[in-house]
């Protein structure tokens, strides 16, 4: 017995909506998601009229879907946009080109103006080189800080208004979540804005806040839109992996409570007495950092001057460090001359470097958190990072497996139309790109963390887990 | 074998899976952690009257043991205030009496005045509550069975939810009958850690310094404490053993609920992980209130102060928009559905919502089935809407 379409439009219902529980067509249910998306944008004030806007495009879903309805609302409501794709390549043989080439049919099918920013070009590094140079160990710090920044160059190189990327609901209720677990205060009150970036920095607008992950993946799947899916084998940082398990338990009980938790977010007020980190412009490549001298600043240097690990413990173990190093290049002066020149534009910022307040980026500290709670939950071994581990294509393809059975619980879940379900089920075996749930992973760490380089591997090793752009 | 960290004594209680403690410093830790939470807030006056609120489980009953012994010192560390007891039946049937006994049981031991009434006397707003100490409450079926139609016509989550306002409702009505200024409650670290993620997780954000913090200064008369916020339940559970403390079982709390998947995940975390509960708690000190005094109207139901989020657009008004455009079909030139519509989409959602309930006791009374509706709440809606 078909259901009918709760709006009374006369079709059947094909699909229970996950955030409200309505049976709705497809029709109404592509009508109702664009246009909640359009009243965020609306209400939020997210855009003015004229404004060139980046699209932080990773090929995962929820860039995927957000490049799409940027394009389909743009065009419906005149909003006078100028949409463009930018995209981050780390270096990463064998991995990124696929995900990459999912950004490039996105480009070709939106006719959108796509940037691919990379971190060669932009550091004089690939992640590649800089897995050569320090071993699998600490390879996660410095991709999360670059990707962070990646994405702020590469929206001033393109001159844009400001960056759209791809945060859905579920990314930020688990964010606050997670911010309470880890006692971080400061991105507590940040991560539900809609609209983050401190003065002279191009702000991050999140269109798709208030929007479902799996409605995200529903509405790309029945849309098919082609997007790009690879999930880590490997777990994100604990805290992040707890409070996701906890969300995923508590929606099943509650969907709303996913709102819920984002209204506490916008709603919580920080006491006064409570003093949260100020945020600056690096004194050396001028983008936005809680320090003088930013992260990505620190490891460059680093990497630069062959002390990779610089930047990666306490600022004062750093600074002990380039001493050290100093004291040997008075000692022999050619080569001190070929590290001026490498410094240029990155010098003596080290010794400004202000120790770390919050305590958090003591190395032993994050060592220790990390590797006991992995071991424990996750089964995730935090010295074998996930970057040979991903590119296998054998993991891989597992992974692919894994989404589509997602795919499919969610349509079994929510589909009301058993025939077309069938169909749709067969499809996907044999489309290897439409998958579920992958970049939440990454997806949502980069946002509290762009303004915080205190952080070690707690805050990007799950995106480097899944070896995409942190968007 | 081992030595006690603090002293030479043989230790034979281990904590955090690491710490050993000898019977005796364990116990100093303790009392110490109870009298300092006291002590640096600095707002007990010397022989202030407060009003203990006792569960009959280990928690309440260890703070009733503390009270004692810090009344019972002489010299300057002599705890200066005069303590009534206070227990509250129900909801629920079952143990009801069994509990409620064990309860003057411990209160006669520790020789305290203590009071009972029913929770279901929510219902009555007027009467006044306290009747006779020292002995049973006559049970008031008809109210008994108003109350529990009322929660069973509610999805476990906001049972649970409900069920803590009604308990704060008429713990502050109660000390202001006994004229206490103050009240102890009983939370734990652990309590306070799942109390804190469930008020987040029903949209009460808000609200977390009162909830979740040490002072409670919601009614502008009566204040409640949290002496015990630094304790862990791991720690209560040595205390009772070697206080030979036997407390009753109970715990209200009904499975389902997003409070009960938050209880697990809590005590999982606790096993495995202790410094992130601290760090939860932590957390919760840095969370404050609005600016209280600047306003008078407050939720009839949990007597927060209303709020909103400041920004153009939040939680609330994009759930608003969700159902609306998920239960109508758009016309095809409206850009959105008019205003009006949006309106009346808010009010049936969220009821009263800012003018006599917050969020989520808004949320609360949405999920209750309507024919149930009149009595309680309504009674309480309606009395804040004439002294308007
Ligand atoms: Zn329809
Ligand atoms: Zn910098
Ligand atoms: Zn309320």
């Amino acid at each position: 017995m078909p259901i009918s379409c709760k709006t009374e439009c006369g079709r059947n219902a094909v699909l229970k909506r996950p955030k409200t529980g309505d049976a709705l067509c497809k029709e109404c249910f592509y009508s109702a998601f664009e246009s909640e998306i359009h009243y965020t944008i609306i209400k939020g004030e997210l855009f003015n009229r004229g404004d060139s806007v980046a699209v932080a495009a990773s090929g995962g879903k929820d860039s995927t879907v957000l490049a799409h309805i940027l394009k389909t609302l743009n065009e419906r409501y005149d909003y006078g946009l100028n949409l463009m794709l930018l995209s981050i390549d780390e270096g990463i043989t064998g991995y990124r080109d696929d995900s990459l080439e999912t950004v490039k049919q996105n480009r070709d099918d939106y006719k959108m103006p796509l940037k691919i920013l990379s971190y060669k070009e932009l550091y004089g590094w690939t992640m590649d080189e800089i897995v050569a140079q320090i071993g699998r160990k600490n390879n996660c710090t410095f991709c999360g800080v670059f990707r962070r920044q990646a994405l702020d160059r590469g929206a001033a190189m393109l001159g844009v208004k400001c960056i759209a990327t791809g945060h859905n609901a579920d990314d930020i209720a688990e964010t606050v979540l997670m911010n309470v677990l880890r006692g971080d205060i400061a991105r507590l009150k940040r991560c539900t804005a809609i609209v983050t970036g401190s003065e002279g920095t191009i702000p991050r607008v999140k269109p798709l806040k208030y929007t479902y992950e799996k409605e995200i993946v529903m509405y790309a799947h029945y849309k098919k839109l082609v997007y790009f899916s690879t999930e880590c084998v490997f777990a994100p940082n604990a805290y992040r992996g707890h409070a996701r398990a906890l969300l995923k338990d508590m929606e099943k009980i509650r969907p709303a409570c996913i709102m819920d938790i984002i209204y506490s977010g916008e709603t919580m007020t920080i006491k006064d007495e409570v003093s949260l980190p100020a945020q600056r412009v690096c004194v050396r490549c001028n983008f936005v950092s809680s320090q003088e001298v930013c992260k990505a600043c620190v490891l460059l240097e680093g990497l630069n001057k062959g002390l990779p690990k610089l930047g990666i413990g306490k600022s004062s173990k750093a600074k002990k460090m380039l001493d050290e190093y100093n004291l040997k290049q008075t000692e022999s002066s050619g080569l001190k001359e070929a590290i001026s020149d490498l410094n240029d534009t990155v010098s003596s910022c080290i010794a400004k470097a202000k120790t770390c307040k919050s305590g958090l980026c003591s190395e032993e500290n994050n060592v220790n958190k990390n590797g006991s709670i992995n071991k424990n939950v996750n089964k995730c071994n935090s010295n074998k990072c996930c970057i040979g581990q991903c590119i296998s294509k054998e993991n891989s393809q597992i992974q692919k497996s894994i989404s589509n059975s997602k795919v499919n619980s969610l349509l079994q879940q929510y589909g009301l139309d058993d025939t077309s379900t069938d169909n749709e089920q067969l499809k996907l075996v044999t489309n290897p790109h439409e998958n579920g749930h992958e970049d939440v992973l990454e997806n949502s760490d980069d946002e509290q963390s762009h303004l915080d380089e205190d952080n070690t591997c707690s805050a990007s090793c799950g995106r480097m887990g899944s070896l995409q752009i942190g968007f | 074998m081992s030595k006690c960290k603090k002293c030479e004594a043989p230790g034979t209680i281990v904590l955090r899976k690491k710490d050993l403690y000898c019977d005796s410093c364990f116990l100093n830790n303790i009392n110490h952690k109870f009298r300092s939470v006291i002590g640096k807030n600095k707002i007990l006056s010397k022989n202030e009257n407060i009003l203990l609120c006792l569960s009959g489980g280990t928690a309440s009953t260890t703070l009733m043991d503390m009270v004692h012994y810090g009344i019972s010192l002489d010299s300057h560390k002599k705890l200066r205030v005069n303590p009534y007891a206070l227990h509250i039946i129900g909801p629920g049937n079952e143990d009801n009496v069994q509990v409620a006994n064990s309860v003057i049981k411990s209160c006669k031991h520790y020789g305290f005045d203590l009071y009972i009434i029913h929770i279901a006397e929510y219902v009555h707003d007027c009467t006044s509550l306290i009747k006779n100490v020292n002995a049973m409450p006559e049970t008031d079926s008809i109210s008994s069975n108003t109350f529990n139609e009322i929660l069973n016509g509610m999805p476990p989550t906001a049972q649970n939810d409900f069920i803590l306002k009604v308990k704060q409702n008429l713990y502050v009505k109660c000390a202001k009958e006994l004229s206490c200024k103050f009240i102890f409650t009983a939370e734990t670290t652990t309590t306070l850690a799942i109390n804190l993620l469930s008020n987040l997780t029903v949209g009460r954000g808000s609200q977390v310094q009162n909830d979740i913090g040490f002072c409670d200064k919601r009614d502008k008369e009566v204040t409640i404490l949290r002496p015990m916020k630094e304790i862990s339940k791991e720690e209560l559970n040595q205390y009772i053993s070697i206080k030979k403390i036997m407390p009753v079982h109970n715990c209200n709390m009904l499975d389902n609920s997003l409070q009960s998947v938050i209880s697990t995940f809590v005590t999982d975390l606790q096993e495995n992980f202790q410094s992130t509960v601290s760090s939860v708690c932590k957390t919760a000190d840095k969370i404050g209130v609005h600016d209280d005094s600047k306003y008078d109207s407050r939720c009839v139901l949990c007597k927060n102060v209303f709020n909103n989020s400041g920004s153009k657009i939040s939680a609330l008004e994009a759930t608003v928009y969700s159902r609306l455009v998920s239960s109508k079909k758009r016309e095809d030139n409206n850009e959105f559905h008019d205003n009006s519509l949006i309106e009346q989409t808010s009010l049936s959602m969220f009821p009263y919502i800012n003018k006599n309930l917050c969020y989520g006791c808004s949320r609360i009374y949405s999920e209750m089935t309507l024919c149930d509706l009149p009595d309680v709440v309504k009674v309480h809606l309606q009395m804040s809407d004439k002294s308007k």
